[in-house]
């Protein structure tokens, strides 16, 4: 396996007074499922911004594939293959479904700079972009804008434009949340699909515990910011602390189905 | 088939304005070049506006920099108006990558303000700049030299209604530049900028180096606009920076719509249009006019050809239903 994708030293975050990462060393490997669970305010998705660029590194530093990715802009850890998906659906709303999933696409192969080509000509991209959209099974969509696609297509289309970056390392922020039990489970087998591929590694947070403990094949979880434990699945489980904090803690918030 | 029809509509429109000079007389054939003039500034600035989703109050400065740069170029070095042109958009290419890179790492009201304030030290600096640039009195003398290609072929481009040609072919090719950017991938990503930027940028597009690299082409159609003004009118003033100059091209998207191609057209044949009629009948021609501007960008919510589209596609749904 060798080298980790990705790690972090001693990564903090404040916002006021409330810690939502304190000195978090972790790492990546690449390959390995990971799921990262907690209570609702732990920092996952705190965490997930300070590793993507969404939000600055108040302390600490992030390595990816041994460089130095601090203070990279977004868009440069993008190209370098560290892509994500948001909580809350946040696409290009006035484009149609293709167009959507094709700016990424675009973007990778460096063509999105061509400014008289006629995009119906780019026959390469739109073939690309149609595997991206069958692989969240919205070929049918092609053409609808995104603000007309139901709840459960847009959720899908989040996942599709972040898909569509082809990352070496995906994070995917609820990516199921709100969706139906057919959508959900496509998706979920689809990213398993993707996984067992190899060339996308995925980090997951998920407040679905059936979904966590089937897919992963570890499971960090947090608290207030802190890695309170971090393992395999089965190791998880079997953890005292986790089950206090769940147990005494907001045992609904773990294993409720999160409605966004 | 839309495309197909899309392409006869332009045709038309096409052969329609070759005829205006050899039909019309020689103030409507005056008024159809300031109407492609204004054309040029406003289809490119709605690269910016309507295409990337930013407002900026500046252009003006880059209308006047193709102006002056095309006087000055005529002055010292020569008097080729095909040389003229490149030279004074050359000049507003240059003060749009000066003034973009400085803007374009703010967004929405900052940017707005901050191309506003840029625009205005262009005006000032014109203004005081007296031995230079003629103060207020504006760069006089600009000829209209025949057109020469290396002396092999010339050209003359002396009477309005030769000239009337230069400017068609400047619009023509404005316009076929600008529909061909919309549809590009460059203009899918100007789109999804203007849709979501942070979201642009998790797409791997690189904001910032997106906007400017638009916000310098629209700089590049306002530079054209203002070298054909300056042959037109034989001199470049000042107030082609000023920034009720920067709002026309606002005014006339908003007109005609922001979101087509032919809105931003349509915006400046109408602008100019009324204008000249109202100022016929009132000497407060500039509080009616506004009241009408007002009333039509009120009254057409997406511009006259966003509210006419949407009507005719509303007529015939049932049809095709
Ligand atoms: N931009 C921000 N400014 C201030 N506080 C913030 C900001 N973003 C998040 N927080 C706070 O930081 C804490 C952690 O938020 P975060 O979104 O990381 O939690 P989470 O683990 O993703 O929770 P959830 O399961 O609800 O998504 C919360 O208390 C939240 O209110
Ligand atoms: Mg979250």
């Amino acid at each position: 396996m060798g080298e980790p994708l990705l790690t972090t030293e001693k990564l903090s975050n404040h916002f006021g007074m409330v810690c939502t990462a304190r000195d978090l060393d972790l790492s990546f490997e690449q390959g390995v499922l990971t799921s990262i669970i907690g209570p609702n305010g732990a920092g996952k998705s705190t965490l997930i911004n300070l590793l993507t660029g969404h939000l600055p590194v108040q302390a600490g530093k992030i390595r990816f594939q041994g460089r130095e990715i601090t203070r990279l802009p977004i868009h440069k850890r993008v190209r370098l293959g560290i892509c994500r998906s948001f909580q809350v659906v946040n696409v290009f709303p006035e484009l149609t479904v293709a167009q959507n999933v094709m700016i990424p696409v675009l973007a990778r192969t460096g063509r999105a700079w061509n400014p008289i080509r006629s995009l119906s000509r780019e026959t390469a991209v739109t073939r690309e972009t149609e595997v991206f959209l069958e692989k969240v099974g919205l070929q049918g969509e092609r053409d609808t804008p995104a603000t007309a696609l139901s709840h459960g297509d847009l959720r899908l289309l989040e996942v599709g434009v972040a898909l569509a970056a082809a990352p070496t390392l995906l994070f995917l922020d609820e990516p199921t949340a709100g969706m139906n039990p057919v959508e959900r489970v496509r998706l979920l087998d689809n990213i398993r699909e993707l996984a067992c591929e190899g060339r996308t590694t995925f980090v997951v947070v998920e407040h679905d515990m059936d979904v966590v403990f089937s897919l992963s094949g570890r499971i960090i979880v947090l608290h207030r910011g802190e890695v309170l434990c971090d393992g395999t699945p089965a190791q998880v489980r079997a953890d005292a602390k986790v089950r206090e904090v769940y147990l005494g803690d907001d045992v609904s918030d773990l294993f409720r189905y999160e409605e966004e | 088939m839309k495309a197909e029809a899309r392409n006869a509509a332009a045709a038309v429109v096409l052969l329609a304005l070759c005829a205006v000079p050899f039909l019309a007389g020689k103030f409507t054939v005056y008024l159809a070049m300031r109407i492609m003039l204004l054309g040029i500034f406003a289809v490119g600035y709605n690269l910016l506006l309507g295409q990337t989703g930013l407002l900026s109050f500046g252009h003006g400065a880059f209308y006047a920099a193709g102006a002056y740069g095309l006087g000055f170029f005529g002055l010292h070095v020569s008097g080729n108006p095909l040389f003229g042109v490149a030279a004074g958009v050359a000049a507003a290419i240059l003060l749009a990558i000066l003034v973009g890179y400085l803007c374009v790492r703010h967004t929405e009201i900052y940017f707005a303000m901050l191309t506003l304030a840029f625009g205005m030290m262009v005006f000032s600096l014109i203004w005081n700049a007296r031995e230079i640039t003629g103060g207020d009195d504006g760069l006089i003398g600009i000829m209209r030299s025949p057109v020469s290609f290396f002396g092999l072929l010339e050209i003359p481009i002396g009477t309005d209604r030769q000239f009337y040609f230069f400017i068609l072919f400047f619009f023509a090719l404005s316009v076929w530049a600008v529909h061909r950017i919309r549809q590009s991938p460059f203009g899918l990503a100007l789109a999804g900028i203007r849709e979501n930027a942070r979201r642009s940028e998790f797409a791997g597009v690189p904001v910032r180096r997106y906007r400017l690299a638009v916000f310098v082409l629209s700089g590049a159609f306002a530079g054209l606009a203002g070298s054909l003004e300056a042959l037109l009118e034989s001199n470049a003033r000042p107030f082609m920076a000023h920034w009720t100059h920067s709002a026309e091209p606002v005014l006339v998207s908003l007109l005609g719509g922001l979101s087509s191609l032919t809105g931003p057209l349509v915006g400046s044949a109408i602008f100019i249009a009324m204008r000249e009629i109202i100022q016929r009948f009132t000497e407060n021609w500039m509080l009616w006019f506004g009241i009408v501007l007002l009333v039509i960008i009120l009254g057409f919510r997406g511009g006259v050809v966003g509210t006419l589209s949407a009507f005719f596609r509303k007529a015939a749904a049932p049809g095709e239903g």
